[in-house]
């Protein structure tokens, strides 16, 4: 008796998620091919949009206020870092199920996996023409929207006087035990130490491995970390976190390195499954537009837009050493590149 | 009254179908059916996904997987971690737990009976809470602890580092060796004190009467506990990951999360990593038993036992020293900072009018998103999965008690199964089950409520179980007798009488439930954030003042419902029913 009972029950659940997935399957309507077919009412009758970011949510929730208020149309926003939000994007398209109608993600890498994986949608941005040609997909799938260089943060109190003032210093005797780097389980912190490597040699990276740096999982936490004193010193991945702490009054100060600065690109994609792909459009221009650029800009981040202007304060880009990744190479060698960093510093990388 | 129950229903059961001849076999055994299926679907349908991921489907199929997962030194270094973690709690947990059952059960300290309940509440905070807690206590240089000490011996660093395998032991060991501890305290209130006494009449000292009469009448609870402690231990992923990862250390759950969160996500390596661990706890359980039903001594007898408080004499002040010491590192002072952090305006500054503040409190729980969010989740998700896992846990100790079911005795199995199975290993087996046809629930917060039924319902089948053995049958036959159906029975008579005991499982349920951490993190996607999410999120941002505004709440809404749990059992914390988490 069960049996029976159970294959009905079965059969129903069964015949309920093809339903379902047809469903799925009907929403994905192509949406617009470029900025200019943007239909405002089909935008705003879907109601809101899903955005998975490794964006910090202070600038997200500075950029989709007068969206949301401007449009009426909702944000609903994942944030984690880029190999989370790269990971539940896989693992959703895996599943059939996608939640998400914009990604972002500050590792060209995993916009690149998902372009291969036929994940992201061509979409011509009416920002292309603002944007440097080699910082957006030929094929229109991805585009940059900033650009996030590493740093030396330091304690303004302990060291004020004689910060490190280059890579090289970093993995000095002098900081045993006091510098702080990041890197999340998953690895997140990799692209810009091989960056480093890839740069300026491997000793380097190893130099400041032998200090015993202390890990944390996110930038934001290094920047808390020397900000109490837990350490004096912090490779920082990310430029705009040591210039709003520096700005809050806060007792830190950060340089750039003469010799050249890992640069990370971040860029923003719409999804070939978005099941809102008008409010996705919509959202992509107001994100890639001079309105959401200059609130990335008022974050502390620099646009990748040549029409918008550098943090207030902050060293021009041009003026700047960029060191820059060969992502294809870094998305290829992943594994390989993964294991070597896990040998230098141990613990978890995801690799 | 077990015995008589099958018998019972089989002779109820041709009355019965004379009075009322349609509509009862159905209804009984629709539901019956839907629970059974239910369960399979839930338990079973998952670790059959682990089995069949390490296998490398539905991809390919191949050894590889497992081969990978045996051989990568990361995966080796991440066992060795595993098991030195599960040694060293294991431990600690006899070495703190042990002293404190003593001093609590059988001494005549003063304020055993607040150290008995601080223990009570060390054990039902979410032990990642515990770990934040602890970061910011024992930072190597900035933590509280470390300051002072620092200011006190002008020490240029901290001295005590909690990112560190000993760190990481003594904070998940302040959490688990409160199963040592129960245990013992149990186990020594039933010790009859004429035992002792005769010991003593013999011309044994006092000493020895300890060692030769108590200690081995109390051994088995002593490294039963010891091993429940190792056992969950293992499992802990919040604690692992929080105070783990700085430290560069890798545990066999921190692994397997970070081979699905980077990209591409490795499902075989993640399952086979997953079977490993649940070997390993299988392995635990498995000894526990055996060691238990080995070395069983029983004491109690048909009487009532007489247990005698010793006098300690001068040693009473030691023995209350160690006791508080203990208390204050495992519930006093990670409570305290979470509290405080929680109200100051910035944790780093000292404390003082000016730096107290509710604005964190605000954001917590009423402005920021991503917090107010896990909340309303985390309530919806506890409610539903504990509503969940009664109905399951009752069928299951129904069929178990009232009828002669073929299989009845796997199902009870099934349904106890997950109390071994850690968190993020459920995890594993619930996402690769249910990311695709033919129930695509991943990314919704259905997944949530399995995984939640999923972990819990062993807590709501034993409940249910034990109020279900304190109801005699006969009352369920006399309402049939008379011409009730069998749902009518079950709505007249059964129901209410274990009403109590239902009330107690579905609290035992929502409270892990509430705060559920290391499954969810690996589930939970935009829009199904829950409170444990929202805490690992926002630390991940530095926001420690918010996240500590959270974790009070958290505690707060845990510790009510404990009490009310503590309250309706009418038993006191040392019933040993006390709820298990991640």
């Amino acid at each position: 008796m069960p049996i029976a009972r159970r294959s009905m029950i079965k059969g129903v659940v069964a015949s309920c998620a093809v339903t379902l997935l047809r469903r799925q399957a009907k929403a994905q309507a192509a949406g617009p091919e470029d900025a200019a077919q943007i239909d405002l009412e089909k935008a705003k009758a879907e109601g809101k949009v899903v955005l998975y970011t490794s964006l910090d949510t202070q600038i997200v929730d500075a950029i989709n206020a007068p969206f949301t208020q401007k449009y009426g149309i909702a944000v609903q926003y994942f944030r984690g870092g880029s190999s989370d939000v790269t990971s539940k994007v896989l693992a959703e398209a895996d599943a059939g199920r996608p939640q998400a109608d914009v990604v972002d993600a500050s590792d060209l890498a995993a916009l690149l996996l998902m372009k291969e994986r036929k994940l992201l949608k061509p979409f011509k941005s009416a920002a292309a023409a603002a944007v440097a040609s080699n910082l957006r997909d030929p094929d229109s799938t991805w585009i940059t929207d900033r650009l996030t260089q590493a740093v030396i943060q330091y304690n303004s109190k302990e060291l004020g006087s004689a910060p490190p003032k280059t890579w090289a210093d970093l993995g000095k005797a002098a900081l045993n035990g006091r510098l702080v780097y990041f890197s999340s389980a998953n690895g997140d912190g990799a692209p810009r130490i091989y960056t480093l490597a890839k740069h300026l040699g491997w000793d380097v990276v190893k130099a400041m491995a032998a200090t015993k740096p202390l890990r944390v999982q996110t930038p934001q936490i290094i920047t808390q970390v020397l900000e109490r004193g837990e350490r004096i010193a912090g490779f920082l991945q990310n430029d705009n976190i040591a210039w709003r702490s520096k700005r809050q009054g806060k007792p830190t100060d950060y340089l750039f390195p003469a010799e050249g600065v890992p640069t990370e690109i971040g860029a923003c994609g719409l999804l070939a499954s978005s099941p809102r792909p008008h409010a996705a459009a919509l959202y992509h221009e107001w994100w890639m537009g001079p309105e959401g650029q200059a609130l990335l800009v008022k974050g502390g981040k620099y646009s990748s837009r040549t029409d918008v202007a550098p943090p207030e304060g902050s060293t021009p880009l041009s003026e700047l050493k960029l060191l820059m990744l060969d992502y294809a190479e870094y998305k290829r060698d992943k594994t390989k590149i993964l294991d070597q960093i896990a040998d230098i510093f141990g613990g978890e990388w995801g690799n | 009254m077990q015995v008589i129950a099958p018998a019972g229903t089989a002779r109820g059961a041709p009355a019965i179908a004379a009075a009322a001849p349609t509509g009862r076999f159905g209804l009984e055994r629709i539901l019956l059916g839907l629970g059974v299926a239910l369960l399979l679907l839930l338990v079973g349908y998952p670790l059959l996904w682990l089995l069949l991921g390490a296998l490398g489907l539905p991809q390919s199929i191949g050894l590889e997987h497992l081969a990978r997962a045996f051989t990568r030194p990361q995966n080796y270094a991440a066992l060795v971690n595993t098991l030195e973690l599960a040694l060293g709690t294991g431990l600690m947990s006899v070495a703190i737990g042990v002293p404190l059952a003593w001093a609590t059960a059988r001494s005549d300290m003063p304020l055993r009976q607040l150290v008995h309940v601080l223990v009570a509440l060390s054990y039902i905070t979410p032990p990642y809470l515990t770990a934040l807690a602890y970061i910011i206590l024992f930072g190597p240089d900035a933590g509280q602890f470390n300051r002072l000490l620092r200011a006190l011996f002008g020490l240029t660093s901290g001295p005590i580092n909690v990112f560190s395998m000993s760190g990481v032991i003594f904070v998940i060991g302040i959490h688990v060796f409160a199963f040592t501890y129960f245990l013992t305290y149990t186990a020594l209130k039933a010790v009859d004190a004429s035992l002792e006494e005769s010991a003593q009449m013999l011309g044994a000292k006092r000493w020895q009467t300890v060692l030769r009469i108590n200690l081995p009448l109390v051994a088995p609870a002593i490294t039963g506990g010891a091993l429940l402690s190792a056992i969950d231990s293992l499992a802990l992923f919040g604690p692992q990951a929080i105070i783990g990862t700085p430290a560069q250390i890798v545990f066999l759950p921190t692994r397997i999360y970070a081979t699905i969160g980077s990209y591409p996500p490795r499902w075989g390596e993640a399952s086979a990593l997953s079977l490993l661990l649940v070997a390993l706890t299988v392995a635990g359980l498995a000894l526990q038993r055996g060691y238990l039903e080995q070395r069983s001594y029983v004491t109690v007898g048909g009487r009532g036992v007489r247990t005698r408080r010793l006098e300690h004499g001068l040693w009473r002040w030691p023995l209350t020293g160690f006791c508080l010491s203990v208390v204050f590192f495992s519930a006093v002072a990670p409570i305290g900072v979470l509290t405080l952090t929680a109200f100051s305006n910035s944790w780093i500054e000292p404390l003082s009018a000016s730096n107290i503040t509710l604005a964190h409190f605000q954001a917590a729980l009423f402005t920021d998103q991503v917090s107010v969010r896990g909340i309303i989740n985390s309530f919806k998700l506890a409610t539903a999965a504990a509503a969940v896992a009664v109905a399951l846990g009752a069928i299951v100790a129904y069929l178990d008690l009232r009828t002669t079911l073929w299989g009845r005795r796997l199902l009870d199995y099934l349904a106890i199964l997950p109390l071994g199975l850690p968190g993020t290993v459920m995890a594993v087996g619930i996402l690769l089950a249910f990311i695709r046809f033919p129930l695509p629930i991943y990314g919704t917060i259905w997944i949530l409520l399995a995984a939640y039924v999923a972990r819990f319902v062993p807590l709501a089948t034993r409940s249910a179980n034990a109020s279900f053995r304190q109801i005699d049958p006969a009352l369920e036959e006399a309402g049939r007798i008379t011409g009730a159906s069998w749902w009518l029975t079950m709505r007249r008579v059964l129901f209410p009488l274990a009403r109590p005991g239902l009330l107690v499982a579905f609290l035992l349920v929502f409270i892990p439930a509430f705060s559920e951490l290391s499954a969810t993190i690996l589930l939970y996607a935009g829009g199904t954030e829950t409170i444990a999410i929202a805490i690992y999120r926002l630390n991940d941002l530095g926001q420690l003042e918010v996240v500590s505004a959270l974790a009070v709440f958290t505690i707060g809404v845990v510790l009510s419902l404990a009490l009310l749990v503590n309250w309706l059992s009418g038993s006191s914390w040392a019933s040993g029913e006390t709820p298990i988490r991640g």
